[in-house]
């Protein structure tokens, strides 16, 4: 099930709501672990046996290594244990025939490719239980007894299927001592409502264009038209993720849980350091806190940490995707960051503003285009197309006609891609507590964008979400 | 957030969705959607087969979009909303003016047209003895492509045309292009519908005609008709702009009535007129002509010169061919989407004098039923 569906909004969500306040405080972990045990199994009806497997691994090793606390090493070989079985598991269904096409490309055998459909949110689940057990570890959450509360963690919904990665130390405690309260409820319904909004009349509307550029022959593009087609894609898989991870937050707001923020206005970025410290911070952190720190991070010889940086890197991209060029556009971020970090960044601080923003901009709509073409040759046309290269005219009426029926979106898609209306609102309600423009204003604004969702969604011939299968 | 403003948030989300399922669930399911022109889903069956495959859950998702209440009204506000941000097209279907909808011609696969060439050469050269006409007339989105939103670029049907000219053999072929756009300010084409009019036909079937040795009845020398003024064709559906007006269906029938016996031979059954007025209370109306489409139907007329034509073609016939019937002893049609016998054995067997293939450019470009003809 999505969130962006009428089936959860109408039915699924209403029911969970009127179940969850009616029953007691008690009870109420367990209901949230059934009702996303039925919200993912509504769309896996098989693989939710993998991730129940997931949280059952997971539990029993949190146990072992609380048992084992006084022997060190045996504790370290419980969490080497976690990490080797969900990463198993991860490696196998996610990665299994990437894997086999290599080794036939390498050796040139011709082992047959498992096909195997990909269980939906298995890199958010795996990357979640494994945070258990190391934080358990590291004693930066204390071991969970109770293993309905476990479970509860690992399939909670509003997480469950495309993030943020909620690491188990950010609501140990909250699982059983959160406080859902009227005020917080209406936080999160207000963030829910605007990632919806970002989603269905937003994101799914700019990836129509992009799909359009994207099935024009490479012989009917303009170096315009390639540069609008890369920007709308940039525009699309920002507030598609972004969309979902406001949607998830706010759910969580709404049951008393406090996620961390996944995204920080990444397209105001005035370096790619920056941009990564924005763009999908639950993945960055993770990797940080679970591999990058643990193998040294930026404490040792230079060298290492240049290696440190390529492992990082080349993993970040590969989560992203069974595909080479995941792997390299992940490593390109690494080498970009390598350099800011060397001397670049001393250097681009000192220039103007604006400068830095398009140095920024540029880099990421590169990266974008090696990110959205699975094939690398297509990759390189696309960008020979964009800078020009081969004799491409700069522009034709197929591109002016792209240009103003899409205009306005994309004027609101830039407005929105910067704090500008956020700072401007918590301006305009500083010390007016009861100011029309809350009371009255952001409710009618929120009903239109959940109305208007509503008549997108009824229409629904094109919803899909791009992180869906991770 | 204060603590009126967070109450009217919660009470204005309860509200809605309390609503809207009450509505869905006192109201009944609809069977058929006029204006998609299609079957709603029915609500699934429980099964433990079908939830374990998945079918159930997405049954029930495609049951609860579909029988959603008031979708029509749900599918206009979008359909509006798009065009408050400028849009002018949707779901390949450019907003022209003058309250025309133009289906996009997006470039044909060369495989198919090039395959399409060799069919027809392959039956031409096979029947070298009976003459082979070829009318691909254009669609709106070329003849009417003054009324395209500004800078909208399709790709150019005389491309395609222009190709299938220069390469076909022993046939005639005959270029209807320059007559229609000359005309284009009157009614040629259905603003609503992907067809043309009658009247569009009519003067493609004046070119047709020369080419084929026959005088052409002159235009005053038909009534016409209007049989429907309320008609919402298929681009209607595919556009989703309810603000569009309908079309007006009309008829030419000439002053000297030509008797004609139509035989939809699958079917089994026969007919004295060329038109099938049940359509008219339905939502598709061009299938007033000639009933729609039929796999084989067989015209006798009282007219005896002993020329009988073979026709291949798609529903852009319908409204041509009631003006042939005025010169033909026999006209065969066969829909090649759904004929799949031996055609040059029915050819021989009917003694068929001359062929002609009718199919509009855009929907022959992806037809690849011809294949059938490139037997060996």
């Amino acid at each position: 099930m999505v969130f962006s569906s009428l089936v959860f909004l109408f039915i699924f969500l209403p029911i969970t709501l009127l179940l969850y306040f009616l029953a007691p405080r008690k009870i109420r972990n367990i209901i949230l672990l059934v009702v996303s045990l039925v919200f993912y199994a509504w769309g896996e009806p098989i693989y939710i046996l993998l991730m129940i497997f997931s949280s059952i691994v997971d539990y029993t090793h949190g146990m072992l290594i609380e048992k084992y606390r006084e022997q060190d090493k045996k504790a370290k070989l419980v969490v080497l244990s976690s990490v080797i079985i969900n990463l198993s598991l991860l490696g196998f269904f996610k990665y299994a025939d990437f894997m086999i096409l290599n080794i036939n490309n390498i050796f040139g055998t011709t082992l047959s490719e498992l096909n195997l459909p990909l269980p939906i949110g298995i890199s958010f689940y795996t990357f979640q239980t494994m945070s258990y057990t190391i934080d358990v570890y590291r004693r930066q959450a204390p071991v969970q007894k109770n293993p309905i509360a476990l479970a509860t963690y690992v399939t909670l919904f509003p997480q469950l299927i495309a993030g943020p990665i909620v690491r188990y130390q950010t609501i140990a405690d909250q699982i059983n001592n959160r406080k859902e309260t009227i005020d917080k409820f209406a936080i999160g319904l207000e963030r829910f409502i605007l990632g919806l909004g970002k989603k269905v009349l937003l994101a799914n509307n700019i990836g129509l264009l992009w799909s359009q550029i994207q099935n024009t022959g490479f012989d009917d593009l303009t170096i315009l038209t390639a540069w609008l087609g890369i920007i709308a894609f940039g525009f699309q898989i920002y507030f598609d993720f972004s969309g979902y991870s406001d949607m998830a937050i706010g759910l969580g707001k709404m049951f008393g849980f406090d996620f961390l923020e996944n995204f920080n206005y990444p397209y105001i970025s005035t370096s790619i350091t920056e941009f990564w410290r924005r763009w999908h911070i639950s993945l960055g952190s993770w990797f940080r806190d679970y591999v990058y720190i643990p193998i040294g991070g930026n404490r040792v010889s230079k060298l290492k940490v240049y290696r440190n940086l390529f492992v990082v890197w080349f993993l970040t991209g590969l989560w992203h995707g069974a595909s080479w060029n995941f792997v390299l556009w992940g490593l390109y971020f690494g080498l970009i960051i390598a350099v800011e970090k060397a001397f670049l960044l001393k250097f681009i601080n000192r220039l103007w503003k604006p400068i830095r923003h398009v140095y920024a901009l540029l880099l990421i709509l590169i990266g974008w285009v090696l990110f959205s073409f699975d094939n690398l040759i297509d990759g390189i046309e696309y960008l020979k197309i964009m800078f020009g290269l081969g004799g491409v005219p700069i522009m034709n009426n197929q591109f002016v006609y792209y240009l103003y029926t899409n205009l306005i979106l994309i004027i609101i898609l830039i407005i929105l891609s910067t704090p500008i209306i956020k700072k401007k609102y918590e301006m305009q309600v500083k010390g007016h507590v009861n100011s029309k423009l809350q009371t009255i204003v952001v409710p009618s604004i929120l009903f239109l964008i959940l109305f208007i969702s509503t008549a997108y969604l009824v229409d629904s011939t094109y919803n899909p979400f791009l992180y869906f299968r991770f | 957030m204060n603590r009126k403003s967070s109450i009217t948030i919660i009470a204005m989300f309860i509200v809605f969705v309390v609503t809207i399922n009450v509505l869905n669930l006192v109201t009944e399911d609809k069977h058929f959607s006029e204006a998609e022109n299609r079957i709603l889903a029915k609500k699934p069956s429980l099964t433990w087969k079908s939830i374990k495959n998945g079918r159930f859950t997405q049954r029930f998702e495609d049951y609860v979009t579909d029988q959603f209440i008031f979708r029509d009204f749900w599918v206009g506000l979008k359909s509006d909303s798009e065009r408050l941000l400028l849009k002018q097209d949707n779901n390949d279907v450019f907003f022209g003016k003058d309250d025309y909808l133009l289906e996009n011609f997006n470039k044909p696969k060369e495989e198919i047209i090039d395959r399409n060439i060799a069919n027809i050469n392959y039956y031409a050269s096979k029947l070298k003895d009976m003459k082979t006409y070829v009318l691909l007339p254009p669609t709106s989105i070329k003849v009417n492509e003054n009324r395209l939103p500004p800078f909208a670029t399709p790709y150019d049907e005389l491309l395609t045309i222009n190709k299938m000219k220069n390469n076909l053999l022993n046939v005639d072929f005959v270029d209807v292009y320059q007559t229609l756009k000359d005309k284009n300010d009157q009614y040629l084409y259905f603003r609503t519908d992907h067809h043309w009019t009658m009247r569009g036909a009519y003067y493609a079937y004046e070119v047709l005609a020369k080419e084929m040795g026959i005088k052409p009845i002159p235009m005053n020398e038909f009534d016409t008709k209007i049989v429907t003024e309320e008609f919402y064709g298929t681009l209607y559906s595919k556009a989703n702009n309810y603000h569009i007006k309908p079309d007006y269906i009309e008829v030419f029938t000439p002053a000297h009535k030509t008797n004609v016996q139509v035989d939809y031979v699958s079917e089994n059954k026969s007919s004295n007129s060329l038109y099938e007025e049940k359509h008219l209370d339905t939502k598709d109306k061009y299938s007033y002509f000639l009933d729609g489409n039929h796999p084989i139907v067989t015209i006798k007329s009282d007219v005896s010169n002993g020329r009988k034509l073979m026709i291949f073609k798609n529903s852009y016939a319908h409204c041509l061919i009631p003006f042939l019937v005025n010169h033909y002893e026999e006209i065969h049609i066969l829909d090649l989407r759904f004929y799949k016998m031996n055609v040059y054995d029915y050819i021989s067997e009917n003694n068929i004098t001359e062929t002609l293939f009718l199919y509009d450019i855009l929907n022959f470009s992806k037809d690849t039923s011809l294949n059938i003809l490139n037997i060996k």
